[in-house]
């Protein structure tokens, strides 16, 4: 049997093309978490980008309007949870989970009128470029411009988080808010601004998946991806990079599967199904076993409520 | 240039108490100045409003005449007053550089060269480029004084900067401070310790309950009168009346050795000594020493073989720090928040934790409260704990009245042997006083003691007999009127 060369290098942009939302939703989330604040509403807060994305596109016509809509859609829903917990100091927890639960239902609501209405066709980039080198052609050309900023973004995040002083802020507030506090830190701006930006690239994943990935509205299109996202932040110990890693392998894994469910492989489907989720924990806890690394990237403060007293 | 720091009728009341009540000080640069009181006598809330963490209710702040308005610890720092707190404020998982340029406006390579100026003109010597959390208290605390340093400070406060210090850190911090002082930094040093006082400073104001007492050179006071001003009576001078000399063994250690697999901790290698009926060993040394591994396998936090810890005729190595106490051995670690208290909980469920047999706390697996109430009522009153409120949760209790309450709920079921470690830490003169008279009670009822202890004044108040730890090794046994604190210094030092 020949294989295509070329069918393999589209597999494999199927498979980036999966992670796409993960990664913008984890690194999202991982500026968050690194200031100090969990945030379990990233569910809530994709499946929010992802109606607003294609009830714009639909409503407006404009691709622009559409993808920027979704993101402050985000920043709107996340900072109904940065209100909470950061000027009413409720629990980072209970408050996110409320976000989530109140995001799909929301998003369900305002959905009602879009279910079945087609989406729009989203401008790829280099596309006469795909097939001029064999193999990578189609790996790295003819993707939206989402794609192209989602796998650049691990590594802005990290540079972020290394080598800026605004980044070395967040993580100072991550560790210490009342060091920080006492350093003339804003610590509640710090996290304000954080969640706010978490929220942006939640909604940023939801658009993509709405409006590039598949693109019309389901309810409920959202489909967990927002619980593998805080995961995966998890357990790459707030690194950007092993967050593309965890990403792509969980991206790679649910195509796989779906290809091995077609060719009959036998193996329970429900074991194949469960498979990405499993494989993705192992390797990651398996790269991040460091302890010394982890307790220098996890930021202590992380789901403390700060207030400043006296 | 002269720095005049004046504080000008500072008043700051909180509910129920009046921290500051009505201060006026004035301080000038080339002198060193202590700032002298007991726990809660207001000197850190005077601090905090110098290094505008607090807002006062009334009264002014003048810089070289200046009035200052300090609303935040960032007008405090622009100016020019640098503060070491007695917590460091420092971002353990970040590295040094990157806790030192967090707060400055400078390029990284000029202020590389700036920290590399002050670390190589003081003699500091830290890796900027490892996490804090690897440094040791010292340097922590030299990070915090460089991170005043950079900003050319006019004044610096130091906040009970020798709390965490090992001596050797001690003798060095106040090289450096001397240093500043020499250079024009005004330099305004809080402390409840006395002989800090009278080693370094060259004025000293006294505060007690919020107010101010007096305001002296250090020439013309010494420690006891320094003593009396603090606790505002007279102190009685405690001495230990000489034991009789009683042979009766209670607890004999007999080749007693500990490997750690931790890199951290010290080996404890041949440990051989015993402790007659009211007797009390003291140990003194350098902390890590390995006193606290010596602790712990004297309580049973780590087992030993069976054999080598012999109390009142019974092997008991092997025994858990519960079984032990059974046995009637009693300890007091040395931190009192996370070793023998749990912050968060009652006084009085604190005092259920020691749970003995016989104590009767539990029937059946059920709480028996009123039991226990009734238990640590006893002890609060027994031992002159400063609260009538056992529903209080202990992490709102002074370290002295805390203290007390750990000795008393160790004692109040007399055993036989107390092993304490650094029982005085951090306690102000008051509460040491209260700790040592107590000890000194328990020897003369014919028990004994194992006081391992940092505080070689301490050591040599209390102990009929005195080792020292150095290396997890105990040096031989000695006659306390034998020794004197040159001859522990020298031994602590590693020397023979």
């Amino acid at each position: 049997m020949i294989i295509d060369i070329n069918f393999i290098g589209l597999i494999i942009a199927s498979i980036m093309a999966s992670a796409v939302p993960l990664i913008l939703a984890s690194c999202g989330e991982l500026i968050t978490e690194r200031s100090g604040v969990l945030n379990l509403g990233v569910e809530g807060m994709m499946i929010i980008g992802a109606i607003s994305g294609f009830a714009l596109m639909t409503v407006t016509g404009s691709l622009i309007i559409a993808v920027f809509g979704a993101m402050l859609a985000g920043v709107l829903i996340s900072s109904i949870f940065a209100f909470l917990t950061q000027t009413l100091i409720t629990n980072h927890v209970a408050t996110g989970l409320a976000l989530t639960i109140f995001g799909i239902g929301i998003s369900a609501m305002i959905g009602k009128n879009f279910v079945g209405i087609p989406g729009k066709e989203f401008p790829v980039l280099f596309e006469g470029l795909k097939d001029t080198i064999p193999l990578l052609g189609p790996i790295l050309f003819g993707h939206s411009i989402v794609f192209y900023f989602a796998f650049a973004l691990p590594f802005i995040t990290s540079y972020f988080l290394k080598k800026t002083k605004i980044g070395l802020i967040v993580r100072a507030v991550g560790d210490s808010p009342e060091s920080a506090s006492n350093q003339g830190i804003n610590v509640k701006l710090v996290r304000y601004a954080c969640i706010l930006y978490g929220g942006a690239m939640s909604g940023l994943a939801g658009a993509y998946l709405s409006m590039i990935y598949t693109p019309q509205w389901i309810e409920n299109m959202t489909g967990g991806r927002g619980w593998i996202a805080l995961a995966l932040v998890v357990f790459s110990t707030w690194n950007p990079i092993k967050i593309l890693i965890g990403a792509m392998i969980f991206g790679g894994l649910t195509i796989i599967q779906f290809h091995m469910q077609a060719i009959g492989v036998r193996i329970p489907v429900q074991f194949l199904t469960a498979l990405p989720y499993i494989v993705t924990i192992i390797v990651l806890v398996v790269i991040s076993r460091d302890s010394r690394k982890i307790r220098l990237s996890t930021p202590s403060s992380l789901g403390k409520s700060f207030h400043k007293d006296n | 240039m002269n720095t005049n720091l004046k504080i000008s009728n500072v008043t700051k009341i909180y509910p129920g108490c009046v921290a500051n009540d009505n201060v006026s000080l004035e301080f000038n640069s080339g002198k060193i100045y202590a700032l002298l009181g007991e726990n809660g006598a207001g000197k850190s809330t005077l601090v905090k409003i110098l290094s505008g963490v607090i807002i006062p209710d009334e009264g002014e702040i003048y810089l070289n005449k200046n009035n200052l308005k300090l609303n935040s610890p960032l007008d405090a720092k622009k100016n020019d007053i640098g503060m070491v707190f007695q917590h460091f404020n420092l971002f353990e998982t970040l590295s040094v550089f990157e806790n030192l340029i967090i707060d400055s406006d400078e390029q990284r390579e000029s202020l590389r060269e700036k920290i590399d100026t002050i670390m190589k003109k003081y003699n500091f010597s830290i890796d900027l480029d490892i996490p804090v959390l690897n440094l040791s208290a010292g340097q922590k605390q030299k990070v915090e004084i460089i991170r005043c340093l950079i900003r050319s400070p006019k004044v610096l406060i130091m906040d009970e900067p020798t709390s965490v210090l090992t001596e050797q850190e001690t003798s060095e911090l106040f090289l450096s401070l001397k240093k500043f002082s020499e250079e024009g930094i005004l330099i305004i040093y809080i402390t409840h310790k006395l002989k800090e006082v009278m080693q370094l400073c060259d004025e000293v104001a006294v505060m007690r309950r919020g107010k101010l007492v007096s305001v002296s050179e250090i020439k013309n006071e010494n420690i006891e009168s320094l003593a009396n001003k603090m606790v505002g009576q007279n102190l009685k001078t405690i001495k230990k009346k000489k034991a009789k000399t009683s042979s009766d063994q209670l607890i004999k250690i007999t080749n007693l050795n500990f490997t750690s697999e931790d890199p951290f901790e010290t080996n404890l290698m041949d440990i051989n000594f015993s402790v007659n009926r009211g007797e009390c060993l003291g140990i003194a040394g350098i902390s890590g020493n390995g006193q606290s591994e010596l602790f712990q396998v004297l309580s049973g936090e780590i087992i030993s073989e069976k054999n080598s810890i012999e109390f009142n005729n019974n092997y008991i190595g092997d025994l858990s720090p519960q079984e032990r106490r059974e046995f009637l051995m009693a300890f007091s670690p040395e931190d009192r928040l996370e070793q023998a208290a749990i912050p968060q909980m009652k006084i009085f469920e604190n005092v259920a934790l020691n749970n003995f047999k016989s104590s009767n706390f539990f029937n059946n697996g059920l709480i028996n409260e009123n039991k226990i109430k009734e238990h640590s009522k006893k002890i609060i009153s027994d031992f002159n704990v400063n609260t009538n409120n056992i529903e209080l949760k202990s992490q709102f209790l002074s370290g002295g009245n805390l203290q007390k309450l750990i000795i008393g709920r160790e004692l109040i079921t007399s055993p036989d042997l107390l092993i304490c470690f650094n029982p005085t830490w951090g306690l102000d003169v008051g509460a040491i006083n209260y700790i040592h008279e107590t000890l000194i009670k328990i020897n003369e009822q014919n028990k004994s003691i194992i006081l391992i202890s940092t505080d070689t004044d301490e050591l040599l108040k209390l102990s009929d007999k005195i080792s020292v730890i150095h290396k997890g090794k105990l040096s031989k046994i000695m006659n306390a009127e034998e020794v004197t604190s040159e001859k522990l210094g020298i031994l602590m030092g590693g020397a023979n």
